[in-house]
């Protein structure tokens, strides 16, 4: 039979060899932590014009986005997305995507993914809306690390006001990706079309916060 | 205290008298039940593709509600068709023959009169012509073949076709060469030529001979008129392994095995259009559009509205997925019974008359020229993404796209959806539920759309 030791007192579990106190070390470590945390977070990657009545945006013209991926007609599909839940919102009337080629043919403008500010007026005075909404998709696809492979979509808008040609609100986000859970268990991360449906969801959230 | 008891009962026993007589009076006073007139909204001989021919009946007197019976005779002897409290009754004769109606009426308190049977009605054979198959499927495949076990399955279900030398004259003379439609100016001509009241259209969707055999068709008929309609519109999308049953005993594995199912199904179907025994299908759950937008509350319309549905943007690696989605946007508007399609022959003539080229969709003049041209209220088009089938054992069909419509009357988009399916969406076990080929897919995805908007 083990026979029992002395029991230690409380003050002598606070106290390690060094002389610091437990307590004051945790405290220490969680503000480190937090500090990290706050460096690591991300700030809200979005722009809103605080001199702009969003509300008088009642038509807006969604042109097509500027594919910087491998992807083939990647741009069509994220932009088609968007469109859909733009208009889902009821917030603004969203132009066919058909009425916005016509008026970029009209237009003459010759890349419709970036026009200048006098294209964007003109397409404006053409379309006859309020707004117009430019994109670039940056990432689209499966993304690789070691064994690990996942979708991913990163996405950038930028909403211009027909009358002046100004930049009101500019957005990004990027959605999927290698996570931990994927590194350490596999598994192809979320399908595309999901991965999609959150980057534009989450651009959408931006706009209307402003 | 005697006397006023006395009193009050003497007037209780009036009171009930004269109940009694006023209803006495109100027996008296209903005329007899009579029926005056029984007869058909067309008259005789009609074809069967002009159905439902709608018997009215007009009856008066007797102690209402009224209710009707409607009997039909045929070769094989009389038979009870609807029974109820209308007093028209949509006659579907299904096939030809010489037809006589009656109909019963009773009133509430069981009074019965009935009419003498009507004079014989008769309901002709249509015939029809059967167009060359249109090839979607990229590959090739022996169209002819299929005609040739279109026609025979046809004439064994009791139609009468036009002869194939007539129709290759036809189209001899009048350098038809699309197989895909037809228009109004063809569809008089060839009635007049031919005798033919309507017109099957068959397109192949897909065709793989190599295992698992897969076939996908779309047929429809379209009545020969200068507006012509469309009448009747199926699909069918079959693959070898779809019941492979214990041991694999179920799998299919010879093309004329296959081809003979999917022609069963499709003219059993146009049977059963014709006959107004066509059952409705139910909304499928899973292939519901992910996102819509429409009106919360209003109606987009009332009654029948008419849509033309002209071929999506394809940015799909699919050869023809436009035309292939516009097709089955077709079945599934036809189908809900709330939409009229204006036959794809017709579009495609006013797009080529237009010199409309849809660069990423439909713009609003675009929309605006077929408003006028087809008499719409709606133009209903989209885009797709993805249509693949499958090679082989593995893998999955997919199909993914968008839809919008355009509405006449304030020349904006009021409805638009995206879709998105693979075949193994319904799985839960093993491969139980799973869909083998795009057209299949794409069929429910469309009639759950279309489902979704017409409720």
């Amino acid at each position: 039979m083990a026979a029992a030791g002395p029991r230690p007192l409380a003050n002598d579990v606070n106290i390690i060899e060094g002389g610091i106190d437990v307590r004051f070390a945790k405290v220490i470590m969680l503000s480190v932590i937090v500090a990290l945390a706050a460096g690591c977070s991300l700030s809200p990657r979005t722009y809103h014009d605080q001199n702009m009545d969003f509300s008088i945006i009642q038509t807006v013209a969604v042109l097509p986005f500027a594919n910087l991926t491998s992807h083939k007609n990647a741009e069509d599909r994220v932009r088609d997305v968007f469109m859909n839940m733009l208009l889902s919102t009821g917030g603004v009337y969203v132009l066919p995507a058909g009425e916005v080629a016509r008026g970029i043919s009209r237009s003459q403008i010759a890349d419709g993914a970036a026009p200048a500010v006098e294209e964007i007026k003109k397409l404006g005075a053409v379309l006859g809306t309020d707004a117009v909404i430019t994109g670039v998709l940056k990432e689209y696809g499966e993304v690789r690390s070691g064994t690990a492979a996942a979708n991913v979509v990163s996405l950038s808008l930028q909403l211009m006001e027909v009358e002046t040609g100004r930049v009101v609100w500019v957005g990004a986000s990027t959605k999927g990706g290698i996570s931990t859970k994927d590194r350490l268990l596999g598994g192809g991360g979320q399908p595309m079309n999901t991965i999609t449906e959150e980057a534009v969801s989450e651009l959408i959230k931006m706009l209307f916060k402003g | 205290m005697n006397l006023s008891r006395c009193f009050s009962r003497v007037k209780g026993i009036a009171l009930l008298a004269a109940l009694l007589l006023t209803g006495c009076a109100a027996l008296q006073e209903t005329p007899p039940l009579t029926i005056q007139s029984l007869g058909p909204d067309t008259i005789s001989p009609q074809s069967s593709l002009k159905a439902p021919v709608v018997w009215r009946a007009e009856a008066t007197g007797g102690v209402p509600p009224l209710s009707y019976e409607f009997l039909c005779e045929d070769s094989n002897g009389p038979a009870l068709r609807q029974q109820g409290l209308s007093s028209a009754w949509p006659w579907w004769p299904g096939r030809a023959g010489t037809y006589r109606i009656k109909v019963v009426v009773r009133d509430r308190i069981g009074n019965t009169v009935q009419s003498p049977w009507s004079p014989e009605f008769e309901i002709t054979r249509p015939l029809i012509a059967v167009l060359p198959l249109q090839n979607l499927s990229r590959t090739k495949a022996p169209l002819a073949m299929i005609r040739t076990e279109i026609i025979s399955r046809l004439k064994g279900a009791g139609f009468d076709l036009v002869a194939d030398p007539d129709l290759q004259r036809f189209m001899a003379r009048h350098r038809m060469r699309k197989v895909s439609g037809i228009n109004g100016f063809l569809a008089e001509k060839l009635k007049e030529a031919t005798g033919a009241e309507a017109l099957l259209i068959t397109t192949l969707e897909l065709y793989d001979e190599q295992p698992p055999l897969k076939i996908a068709l779309l047929c429809r008929l379209v009545s020969l008129a200068q507006s012509p309609e469309i009448l009747w519109v199926d699909s069918v999308g079959l693959a070898g392994d779809d019941s492979p049953g214990l041991l694999g005993l179920g799998l299919i594995e010879e093309p004329e095995a296959m081809r003979s199912e999917a022609l069963e199904g499709l003219v059993a179907s146009l049977t059963r259009s014709l006959a107004g025994t066509q059952k409705p299908r139910f909304l499928p759950g899973k292939f519901m559009p992910k996102m819509t937008h429409g009106p919360q509350e209003d109606k987009l319309w009332q009654g029948k509205a008419r849509v033309a549905v002209p071929p999506f943007y394809n940015v799909s690696d699919r050869k023809y997925g436009g035309e292939i989605m516009a097709l089955h946007f077709l079945e599934a508007l036809q189908e809900s019974g709330r939409f009229t399609v204006v036959e794809p022959g017709v579009v495609h003539d006013e797009l080529l008359r237009f010199r409309i080229i849809m660069d990423h969709g439909i713009s609003i003049p675009q929309a605006e020229a077929m408003f006028s041209s087809f008499d719409a209220d709606f133009v209903l088009s989209g885009k797709v993404f993805d249509y693949q089938d499958t090679k082989g054992h593995w893998g999955v069909p997919m199909v993914d796209f968008s839809a919008e419509m355009f509405d006449n009357q304030n020349r904006q988009l009021v409805w638009t959806s995206k879709s998105y399916n693979g075949g193994s969406d319904r799985v839960f076990f093993f491969d139980w539920g799973r869909i083998t080929t795009a057209s299949s897919m794409a069929a429910q995805m469309t009639r759950a759309i279309i489902g979704f908007l017409a409720q």
